[in-house]
């Protein structure tokens, strides 16, 4: 008998969405699912299943090697470390009402690196392959100690590819700062929760510094283009920003990419805004319409490409494997190999929430120091567990191929990992977003198809991005 | 055009091959001719095999060119040019299969020079690729890979591109193909349509889609990097979308998918009005396929379309193919801003065929 791996699911209507253990998917209607379960299958059945993989004739020495391989490819891979995430200081100069880390006072002595931590972090870029590194500056607020910053990139000299990103708030940038910026390979990262008055409410607390801030993201972006910079607003889900005003923030700057991000339940948050530990339907409508919003205004303004982040990564995951190195989302997730966190007294997290939640004092989640190395039975029990394979609702889920596994999310809303799936947020946002994403692409609109090639980076716009069997 | 073969005469009585150098410097090999004379007709060199006298180029054109001496002809191939990214060496001209376009018609007879290309690919520059095409190159497959493994463990800088029909590959290679030493090692393998009597109407052989598909299981089983390579002819241009759909559910494993337009040359010569389709009146099946492979991040490319004639969303994809010894430009590239990135046209293409070409 011919194995058809097919894991199916509701798309609403009559439609149902078939997944292969590949990835790859149609969609059909119950009739199809009756001859399926009752193995009578017709001859244009067969031929279907065949033609798009689903299913391998016996003897098909190529279906097997093609389908061994596609499974391969959906599988992630860690490589050597070549991502780190520095916290060279803790110390922030502002207070925002969401903070997720924990943030030290602005003159707070012992919260920066001491001259044993940097000397084991830069012993630890000696050690390193050489080929490629990249390098988030986090905090705290990192750019109080540019000395520091400057440092570490100095001593990446030998690495063929670099990439650097300063997580900063942008509230003050002196000469210091500025040299750093100035470098090619380093690109700037910070928080715009949209309008002046709603970005002022949750981070700035007062007109002087919001103004600051604007002035110097205005700069920044003047000075070197809408590329050198990203930005991220938090989303507080009760009191949501309007989606166009929040757009138009973003679009007058130049950047096209938003990634829209709800409160983290983390740090300071879990007290502050402790409805943030489940993200309600009203979340996730805000973000379809979010995302329907933008779709409108692509097709309104062919000139530019507006997108959701981490909408398109999800999206381009269902056709593309392993397109996108994003370390929040992929299967297996392996904690502690290619990229950890290292912390302002030296030690080493798997995540940057990981690192969090240990502050908060919620579990100790750290797994080495840098002076000592990490790969110890602390780090293997965590990789125990960082797959979706083994997990029974996984396993019957059709969007197991493209999804992920979050332990240290689990950890963070539900102080276990052992929930049962489909009770974790993880799992109720993911479900939204893929069920949300198979609807869009199965949608016979132009303009919804326009904004999916794009976000799928295609160079041309198809008549479908899915295919339907009868 | 640049002359890949030259009149010339050698002392010595059989073929041999040499590294021809202007002058002595720290980079020797016993292989080296060294410059001792040019004048107006030609240049004269002289090394480990006596002198060798070519007609016809200046020294500095040749300097550091690998070259195969045939005293009988009475001529030297130019087999790998210093500084050249094109260099292709032919192992054979016979073949097992007789593709409709063919650029390089096969021959019955076989002579065998393998051991004469393994000396030229020792003195190859360092770090470059070296083309290897026939004729079917593994119809002699045991002394091709013994070759590439010789080379390639002595001169691990090196890289092969070998154009192959991959009818010939079996479970017992998956093994020795898994060395990796052929991560080096990328196949180019034509694949004209999904539909497999039109692959073997296309190919001249009957089964060879078959065929291909076990080679194609084997490769995958090897860890092999293959080119997937499919030229449009009349014939096919309607289904490259379906060959796009079957590429990305079963050669997801592909390094790169290379659509090709066709050579005037060869058989395609004879064949041109029933073979040649002009893609800029009807570009839309070759988008679909772009489209739909890059949706499922198979990456395809375009080669031999000259840039002009590819619609500004795809031309990215169009890459500058020719090889640099058979290319030309038309008039009406002369002031165009993408000439250096764009592939020209064969020296030998029909000039109606260049109607609409324009700079960009």
């Amino acid at each position: 008998m011919n194995v058809v791996p097919l894991r199916m699911r509701p798309l609403g209507g009559e439609q149902v969405l078939c997944v292969h253990d590949t990835g790859r998917f149609f969609t059909t209607t119950p009739p199809f699912l009756h001859r399926f379960a009752a193995d009578q299958l017709s001859v244009a059945d067969q031929t279907f299943l065949a033609e798009e993989g689903h299913m391998v004739a016996p003897g098909d020495a190529l279906g097997q090697a093609g389908y061994l391989y596609d499974l391969a490819e959906r599988a992630a891979h860690a490589g050597p470390l070549d991502y780190l995430i520095l916290v060279p200081t803790l110390r922030c100069n502002l207070s925002c009402s969401y903070c997720q880390v924990s943030r030290a006072g602005l003159r707070q002595p012992g919260f920066d690196w001491s001259d044993e931590t940097l000397a084991a972090v830069l012993a630890l870029l000696d050690s390193l392959p050489g080929e490629r590194i990249k390098i988030e500056f986090q905090g705290g607020e990192p750019t109080l100690r540019p000395d520091l910053i400057r440092t570490v990139i100095e001593r990446c000299a030998r690495f063929e590819e670099r990439q650097f990103v300063i997580c900063t708030n942008l509230q003050q940038i002196d000469d210091d700062i500025l040299a750093l910026f100035d470098l090619p390979e380093l690109y700037v990262s910070t928080s715009l929760d949209g309008d002046a008055l709603t970005h002022q409410r949750h981070r700035t607390a007062s007109k002087g510094a919001t103004d600051q801030f604007l002035a110097n993201l205005h700069f920044v972006i003047e000075r070197y283009g809408p590329h050198k910079v990203s930005a991220l607003p938090t989303i507080d889900p009760l009191d949501p920003p309007e989606i166009d005003t929040l757009i138009d923030s973003y679009a007058a700057l130049g950047l096209d990419s938003i990634f829209l991000r709800p409160i983290n339940y983390q740090g300071f948050a879990r007290k502050r805004h402790s409805g943030s530990r489940e993200q309600s339907e009203t979340w996730r409508a805000y973000h379809e319409r979010f995302v329907r919003t933008l779709i409108a205004r692509n097709w309104a303004d062919r000139s530019r490409v507006l997108e959701e982040s981490y909408t398109s990564i999800c999206l381009r995951r269902i056709f593309q494997p392993g397109v996108d190195r994003h370390v929040d989302l992929r299967n297996p997730n392996p904690l502690g190999h290619d990229y950890v966190v290292i912390d302002h007294d030296g030690l080493v997290y798997p995540t940057d929430e990981a690192r969090m939640l240990s502050r908060s004092g919620v579990i100790d989640l750290a797994i080495g120091d840098v002076a000592s190395g990490w790969a110890d039975h602390r780090r293997d029990l965590l990789n125990a567990h960082a797959s979706n394979y083994d997990d029974p609702a996984c396993q019957r889920c059709a969007y197991q191929p493209y999804c992920g596994r979050d332990l240290v999310d689990d950890l963070a809303r539900y102080g276990r990992i052992d929930m049962p799936r489909l009770e974790t947020e993880f799992c109720r946002r993911h479900l939204h977003l893929f069920d949300f994403l198979f609807t869009l692409l199965y949608e016979d609109d132009p303009a919804v198809r326009y904004s999916l090639s794009r976000w799928l980076r295609l160079d041309g716009t198809p008549n479908a991005l899915g295919v339907a069997h009868a | 055009m640049i002359e890949l073969t030259l009149p010339a005469l050698a002392e010595a009585p059989s073929p041999f091959v040499a590294r021809l150098r202007t002058r002595r410097d720290a980079d020797t090999h016993p292989d080296d001719a060294f410059l001792c004379d040019e004048d107006d007709a030609g240049v004269t060199f002289a090394g480990a095999h006596g002198l060798l006298a070519i007609d016809g180029m200046a020294a500095t054109a040749l300097d550091g060119d690998v070259v195969l001496v045939q005293p009988d002809g009475g001529r030297v191939e130019r087999l790998l040019r210093a500084g050249s990214p094109h260099n292709t060496l032919l192992v054979t001209e016979r073949c097992d299969q007789l593709c409709v376009m063919c650029s390089q018609p096969p021959k019955k007879t076989h002579v065998d020079r393998f051991a004469l290309l393994e000396q030229a690919c020792l003195l190859a520059q360092a770090d470059s690729i070296i083309g290897i095409s026939g004729g079917e190159p593994t119809l002699y497959k045991e002394q091709l890979l013994a070759m590439l493994e010789r080379v390639l463990t002595a001169r691990p800088d090196l890289a092969f591109h070998i154009l192959t029909n991959a009818q010939h590959f079996d479970a017992a290679d998956v093994v020795r193909l898994r060395n990796p030493l052929y991560a080096q090692v990328l196949w180019g393998i034509p694949l004209y349509a999904r539909d497999p009597a039109l692959h073997d109407r296309i190919v001249g052989k009957a089964g060879a889609f078959a065929r291909l598909e076990q080679g194609f299981a084997h490769l995958v089983m090897s860890g092999a990097r293959v080119e997937l390579r499919t030229v449009l002819v009349q014939d096919n241009l309607a289904e490259l979308p379906a060959l796009a759909r079957y590429v990305t559910t079963r050669l997801r494993f592909l390094h790169a998918w290379s659509i090709m337009q066709l050579e005037h040359v060869g058989f395609a010569r004879n064949r041109w009005a029933q073979l040649y389709v002009d893609h800029s009146r009807d570009f839309a099946p070759v988008a679909a396929a772009l489209d739909h492979a890059k949706l499922h991040g198979v990456p395809a490319r375009l080669f031999n379309f000259p840039r002009c004639t590819v619609p500004e969303p795809y031309r990215y994809l169009a890459a500058a193919s020719i090889s640099d010894w058979k290319r030309r430009y038309v008039e009406a590239c002369g002031g165009c801003r993408e000439r250096e990135d764009c592939t020209g046209f064969f020296e030998w293409h029909p000039d109606a065929a260049t109607k609409g070409v324009h700079p960009l």
